[in-house]
């Protein structure tokens, strides 16, 4: 039992593959689009809104130990309330993943399987989903945990290995389309923070819960820092990326890398890595989904949930009929489901969910 | 019953396998190495009815008694005529029997006809496509792109995609041509901070050589198809093409080309002919390094732009005659002023040429100009692409030439 118990750093690389994922497709540009020249400073006042989340987040769930947000939504508002958000979360873990395959997929279907019918790469994606959630939940995390590094590492190699075509000034002028722009609709960048969904899941799986806290500073100083070496290696390679949406714009970033005739077409490698990522995420998301319906469910095992999980999301990412609804969806729908589902509706719960229990012990103290 | 489960899970797996290997069999083939002809070269010329007449350049595949030969790398050469570069490389598809891949395309020919009506489309489309590389080098012939293509034959090298890929690095020790390619040109093509420019590159015919003549101070303002070298290189690609948004507005010779690289700061080092103060009507030979990077400073003054440029060098003396005193702290100091005096009339006059004939702002001043504004909307509102014509330039250059290589005193 202890085995499957996660440490700290296996959780802080949980939180990362959110951030992680969603920056591979189009949350970068995204970023860019929104605060243009004035990117960095919006992603550095952003990151300080999310950390505040963060520990408002920990202060709020520290009260009920060892419960995600579907135990204290039942201690909430009782059986029916529970199936209601647990619902509502499983469809944004599903829907995410659906958003995510899908516009990974059209990118490598354009880059590598020009003449297969997209449905067979969502295939794939789909059977790894199962064959990954027939393990432990801790065997999935240990893979991610083992990815991470690797990950990190190449987008710091990446960041590094574009520094010659880099242009320092495309910060200026530095406020952008202006204050507004910077920090009012640019309040709209702490959708990249998305990641902090997993901090309301991760109680019962802690091996130190007491280390909650460390988890929630780390993994968002760490995806910050992640963050920047994305949307800075866009911002200060490319000009037209505020004006024109590329497919996979890290992906066009890593083919400028070259080391002379030595080392050329290294793109290949971080597909490959970007592919393994995205089979980490999907088997995360659709786990956390089957947990909530297993709970849901009353039921002892949640694998046999996991196909059902994996045939939704298969199901929704083939339903965009083309590229510009599937990327509607991760730019616009996305977003905004974070703003109302984790943001909003989650630290909801978890208020009431305290107001309730201090009202339960004043009472009883009286 | 287990049995029965193990049996059936065997042949689940079984047919994943096959819808798999269906699936993605159709890729495979459509990239498989039997079906593809890898481009080097493409060519893009202008031609009647709006149509395009486009070069495709294959290399021939080499057998192992052929691999000592000495003659030029064999190429094969085709020439399509389209209306569109997608429709050219269909036609040629159907033609050759393979697909057309343009993965290992090195370079991207446009001759300067098609270049002075504008290239928005077929940079945009090249840009777009997934396969040609944003490194591909972009060269505007002054002939056509077609006679570029076909006769340009690299002599050291065996390998044409070598050739391609390699010959602009000559910029970073001439500073004759510059080093550009696909993937810069578009970005500047859609910055409004910058405008694009390509290498400039022409095949030198025995007219050109027979009309250039020798002079140390004239031979560094060659640039394509006015070559002063003859010899078995007949592509000549000294000089660079400027562009005003899509359209080619002019080009700036050797020694232009040399002073936008200084100002870029790549250049790792060049040799420039300076007066020699020793002696009249002499000239003298420096290899000039830059000290450190130029310090570029721009200042919207009463509405136009002043642009202050200071650059450094070092310099070791390269010609030496007898009799010549290089210990000597005056000559040193002498050459330096000349040095200073050249290079400064020299930028100048190509920044002056930039703004004032071509209004176009190659060298990505509009970077630093956007110091002077707090936010996109006033940087946009003042259109600095269309106020670079009034720019002022302020051009400083300190010189220290430090001594000889080997001989100092003769």
């Amino acid at each position: 039992m202890a085995n499957s118990k996660i440490t700290v750093p296996e959780a802080i690389a949980l939180v990362l593959t959110v951030f992680v994922a969603h920056s591979i497709i189009s949350m970068p540009q995204d970023i860019l689009a929104t605060t243009k020249s004035s990117t960095l400073i919006n992603l550095t006042y952003v990151a300080v809104i999310a950390l505040l989340i963060g520990i408002l987040i920990y202060k709020l769930i520290k009260n009920f130990p060892s419960c995600d947000i579907i135990d204290i939504s039942e201690y909430l508002g009782g059986k029916v309330f529970k199936t209601i958000i647990g619902f509502i979360f499983m469809f944004y873990f599903i829907f995410s993943s659906s958003v995510i395959i899908r516009n990974f997929s059209e990118g490598l279907k354009e880059i590598f399987y020009p003449m297969t019918n997209i449905v067979f790469i969502l295939l794939a994606f789909a059977i790894t989903c199962c064959i990954t959630n027939r393990f432990e939940f801790s065997t999935n995390i240990k893979v991610n945990l083992i990815l991470m590094p690797i990950i990190l590492i190449s987008i710091l190699f990446l960041f590094t290995s574009n520094i010659q075509n880099f242009s320092l000034r495309r910060v200026l002028p530095i406020l952008g389309d202006g204050i507004y722009s910077t920090f009012i609709t640019g309040l709209g960048n702490l959708g990249a923070f998305g990641g902090i969904v997993i901090l309301y899941f991760l109680p019962p799986f802690l091996k130190e819960p007491e280390k909650l806290k460390k988890i929630t500073i780390a993994s968002i100083f760490i995806g910050t820092v992640y963050l920047f070496l994305c949307v800075g290696t866009l911002l200060f390679m490319f000009s037209y990326l505020d004006q024109i949406e590329e497919l996979l714009p890290l992906y066009s970033a890593s083919r400028y890398i070259e080391f002379g005739t030595f080392l050329q077409r290294l793109e290949s490698v971080f597909l490959l890595i970007w592919v393994l990522e995205i089979a980490c995420y999907l088997s995360i998301f659709t786990k956390l989904s089957s947990l909530i319906l297993k709970k849901m469910c009353n039921c002892n095992d949640s694998r046999p949930f996991a196909y059902i999980t994996s045939v939704l999301v298969f199901s929704i990412s083939v339903l965009p009929a083309n590229n510009a609804i599937a990327g509607l969806m991760e730019s616009m729908v996305y977003k905004y489901l974070v703003f109302a589902i984790v943001f909003f509706l989650g630290i909801s719960i978890l208020l009431l969910a305290n107001i309730k229990k201090r009202r339960t012990l004043n009472v009883s103290n009286k | 019953m287990s049995q029965i489960s193990n049996i059936l899970k065997k042949i689940f797996i079984l047919i994943i396998i096959i819808v798999f290997m269906i699936g993605f069999s159709y890729s495979y083939k459509a990239l498989s190495i039997d079906n593809v002809a890898f481009l080097i070269a493409l060519g893009i010329d202008s031609s009647d009815n709006n149509n395009y007449q486009f070069t495709f350049q294959f290399t021939k595949p080499i057998s192992s008694g052929e691999s000592g030969s000495s003659e030029a790398p064999p190429s094969i050469d085709y020439i399509v005529n389209a209306s569109s570069i997608g429709s050219g490389i269909n036609l040629l598809n159907a033609h050759i029997g393979k697909e057309i891949n343009l993965s290992h395309c090195k370079l991207v020919v446009i001759s300067e006809e098609l270049a002075r009506k504008g290239i928005y489309k077929e940079i945009y489309t090249l840009t777009n496509d997934i396969e040609l590389r944003p490194s591909s080098n972009i060269v505007i012939s002054k002939c056509s792109a077609n006679y570029y293509i076909t006769n340009s034959k690299p002599v050291f090298e065996n390998l044409l995609p070598n050739y391609y890929e390699t010959f602009p690095n000559s910029s970073e020790f001439t500073g004759y041509n510059v080093k550009t390619n696909i993937g810069d040109f578009f970005d500047s093509l859609v910055c409004t901070s910058r405008e694009p420019y390509a290498i400039l590159g022409g095949i030198n015919s025995e007219s050109a050589n027979a009309s250039t003549s020798i002079n140390s101070q004239k031979d560094v303002n060659e640039k394509a198809n006015s070559s002063p070298v003859e010899g078995n290189v007949n592509s000549d690609n000294s000089g660079m093409a400027v562009f005003k948004n899509d359209v080619l507005v002019g080009e700036l010779n050797s020694l232009e080309t040399l002073c936008f690289l200084t100002v870029q700061n790549k250049v790792d080092h060049f040799l420039i002919s300076v007066p020699n103060p020793d002696e009249k009507n002499a000239y003298v030979d420096i290899y000039m390094t830059p000290d450190i990077a130029p310090k570029i400073d721009v200042k919207i003054v009463n509405g136009t732009p002043y642009i202050k440029v200071k650059l450094k060098f070092e310099g070791n003396i390269y010609s030496v005659a007898k009799n010549t005193n290089y210990l000597d702290n005056s000559i040193l100091n002498k050459l330096s002023e000349n040095c200073n005096s050249y290079l400064e009339s020299n930028i100048s006059n190509c920044l002056y040429k930039t703004s004032k004939n071509f209004k176009s702002d190659i060298n990505g001043f509009g970077f630093y100009a956007r110091d002077d504004f707090l936010t996109l909307n006033d940087y946009k509102n003042y259109n600095w692409n269309y106020k670079y014509k009034d720019a002022v330039f302020d051009i400083t250059v300190e010189s220290n030439v430090k001594s000889s290589f080997l001989l100092n005193q003769t």
